[in-house]
């Protein structure tokens, strides 16, 4: 037992103490599960369950567009498509809330297939372009049925998460938590688990030469359309039983952007850069907005700050971050925090010596 | 008399005006190693990528033991036992080399055939060791040397566990030292005993080359193409006695045919 222990704590020292980028994890976790309690403020909780919600939202979109190099320009679709049938169910039909947001979820899967499969046949351009068109389309099916979907005005009265908005919060960010570590490991190409990491990447790199290694890379495609539908749809669900109302401002091209605008800000083909970029981007807009001036400005803030940023860490935050303060052993490979000088499996020096 | 293990049937790819392979019919045996040569041109890549369902043929049929497989998806010919290299390198550029073959070892024909009290990784290792690259296992593939892609390249197509490689160029580009270490190591293959399974027949082999010399000593038999046509087929020794060929290379190639 004692002994069992200790390999526990070894594993977890060399899996992420060892490594800053994971620590700096943790930290992050950590605070967001103790929010509550050091700032109990009503705002600041409705921003980050917001933020909890949206950051599976984004990495969803790097996990598709990203990770399979196919533009997704609509991804609002997934999202709203739950959104609407979790609405739609609750309100009509008086279905609870741990129901609607499963059933949201198979339905951002089919709506995932739905775009999949012409995406199998479509290239670059075409592609975002079809895909932009498919919220778009739905928004017209919305306005045919007022009666029944609300039409401009959205579908009012979604029965509540839970009784309180802390419950709320720690049932987003938990299924938030989940989500997003079942999506990293998922494109995890150094994984011994699940293997799917490095075939992605493998598509990704070389499609032609993925083939001929014997991977039938349209399932592995569909798989990520529907996968990427069904986390997308896990955040609509939540969003319309949060937030209490299902609209058709969440079908628009704004908030298919949005997803595009925290990943790259981020860094893309990461899912944590989505993440990181979601709880930084997305708190400061909304501070933002608090001045009537703000509310008005706040796409052009959000690019404006993407621009900057792209400038000087044009391979988005995370990255820039963690290449100050992680070093790559060059013949192990392992990850070392930067102020090492060797390596701290098999002390190889980090650098050149000067 | 049981069905001939590759069969190449008539088979035909127009690009518009160009006929690339214009009724090109032969076939492989179970435990051959054929050589294919020709003039910069003559179409054996486009041939290669027929029998691979990377291209699909205008018309004509390969069967594969016996099974009807021309113009399948790639991965499933794959996986039904045929393996291609390709003539210019395409490597997964940014996985590490140990991850580009395992990519390999993760598609279902390599999971039902390899060595089962292996792992994935160890499995990739074991390909790598072979062709002699396993000491670059964890090195990106966008700084390996060419000749040691060249060698990643079949390590890819051997893990696939296949029992018939179809290798494009595989000496193009390298020193005349690593080409006779390929060949030597392709020969090697093709005799069998470990890789993959413990009792292994080695798989067969169409060779694409252009270097004749170093191909004519490792080959059995060979086969002629021409403006994507058979112009003649037989075994080294006939092959570059024959005056057509002569005539194909514009005698160009002739003295290292010879030699
Ligand atoms: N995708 C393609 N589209 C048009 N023409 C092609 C294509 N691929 C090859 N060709 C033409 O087909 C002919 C045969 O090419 P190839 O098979 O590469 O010859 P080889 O490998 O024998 O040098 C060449 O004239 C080449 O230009
Ligand atoms: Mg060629």
């Amino acid at each position: 037992m004692g002994s069992y222990l200790y390999r526990l704590y070894r594993g977890f020292q060399g899996e992420i103490l060892a490594v800053p980028g994971r620590v700096i994890a943790l930290i992050f976790v950590t605070l967001l599960f103790l929010l509550p309690h050091i700032i109990p403020h009503p705002l600041v909780l409705k921003i980050f369950s917001l933020a909890a919600l949206f950051a599976i939202f984004a990495a969803s979109w790097d996990f598709l567009s990203g990770f399979t190099g196919q533009l997704n320009l609509g991804h609002a679709l997934f999202f709203g498509v739950s959104a609407y049938s979790a609405a739609l169910l609750n309100v009509h039909l008086g279905v609870p809330p741990w129901a609607t947001i499963p059933i949201g979820a198979i339905a951002g899967v089919i709506a995932g297939l739905l775009v999949g499969i012409p995406a199998l046949r479509l290239r670059g351009f075409y592609l975002a372009l079809v895909t932009l068109a498919f919220p778009i389309i739905l928004i017209g099916v919305i306005f045919v049925f007022p009666d029944i979907t609300g039409g401009e005005l959205g579908l009012f009265g979604v029965d509540r998460l839970s009784g309180s908005r802390v419950l709320d919060y720690y049932i987003i960010l938990l299924v938030a938590t989940a989500s997003i570590l079942v999506m990293w490991k998922l494109t995890d190409g150094r994984s011994k688990i699940v293997r799917t990491g490095v075939i992605l990447h493998a598509i990704r790199e070389d499609e032609i030469t993925a083939r001929a290694s014997g991977i039938n890379t349209v399932r592995y495609k569909l798989m990520v359309f529907s996968i990427s539908g069904f986390f997308a749809g896990v955040a609509g669900g939540l969003y319309a039983h949060y937030i209490r109302i299902a609209g058709p401002s969440i079908l628009e091209l704004f908030f298919s952007f949005q997803p595009i605008i925290w990943t790259i800000f981020g860094g893309i083909v990461t899912i944590y850069g989505a993440v990181a970029g979601v709880f930084i981007l997305y708190p400061l807009v909304e501070l933002v907005r608090l001045h009537p001036v703000g509310e008005i400005y706040r796409i052009v803030l959000m690019v404006l700050i993407l621009i900057v940023v792209l400038l000087f860490m044009p391979q988005g935050i995370t990255r820039w971050v963690r290449d100050h303060i992680e070093e790559i052993c060059p013949r192990c490979k392992l990850i070392n925090i930067r102020t090492r000088r060797y390596c701290r499996a098999c002390r190889a020096p980090l650098r050149a010596e000067k | 008399m049981a069905a001939p293990f590759l069969e190449v049937e008539n088979l035909c790819k127009h690009f518009g005006e160009l006929r690339a392979v214009d009724g090109a019919s032969f076939h492989v045996g179970q435990d051959e190693m054929v050589g294919l040569i020709g003039p910069n041109g003559a179409g054996k890549t486009t041939l290669m990528r027929l029998i691979t369902g990377i291209l699909k043929p205008t018309s004509g049929t390969v069967r594969f033991k016996g099974e009807d497989i021309t113009g399948q998806d790639t991965a499933k010919i794959v996986n039904k036992g045929i393996a291609p290299t390709f003539q210019v390198v395409k490597p997964f550029r940014h996985l590490p080399v140990g991850a580009n073959v395992m990519v390999s070892c993760l598609c279902p024909r390599a999971k039902r055939r390899g060595d089962w009290v292996k792992t994935v990784e160890l499995r990739a290792r074991d390909a790598l060791e072979f062709c002699g690259i396993a000491d670059l296992a964890l090195e990106p593939a966008s700084v390996v040397s060419h000749g040691d892609l060249k060698r990643l390249e079949v390590a890819r197509a051997i893990a696939t566990e296949p029992e018939l490689l179809l290798l494009d160029e595989p000496f193009g580009g390298l020193s005349p030292a690593e080409t006779e270490l390929m060949g030597k190591f392709l020969r090697r293959l093709h005799r069998g005993g470990r890789f993959g399974r413990l009792h292994s027949e080695g798989p067969a082999m169409v060779i694409v080359e252009h270097k004749l010399s170093d191909l004519m000593k490792i080959v059995d038999r060979v086969i002629v193409l021409s403006f994507g046509q058979i112009i003649v087929e037989g075994t080294p020794d006939e092959v570059v006695r024959n005056k057509e060929v002569i005539e194909a290379y514009i005698g160009k190639e002739v003295s290292s045919l010879v030699s």
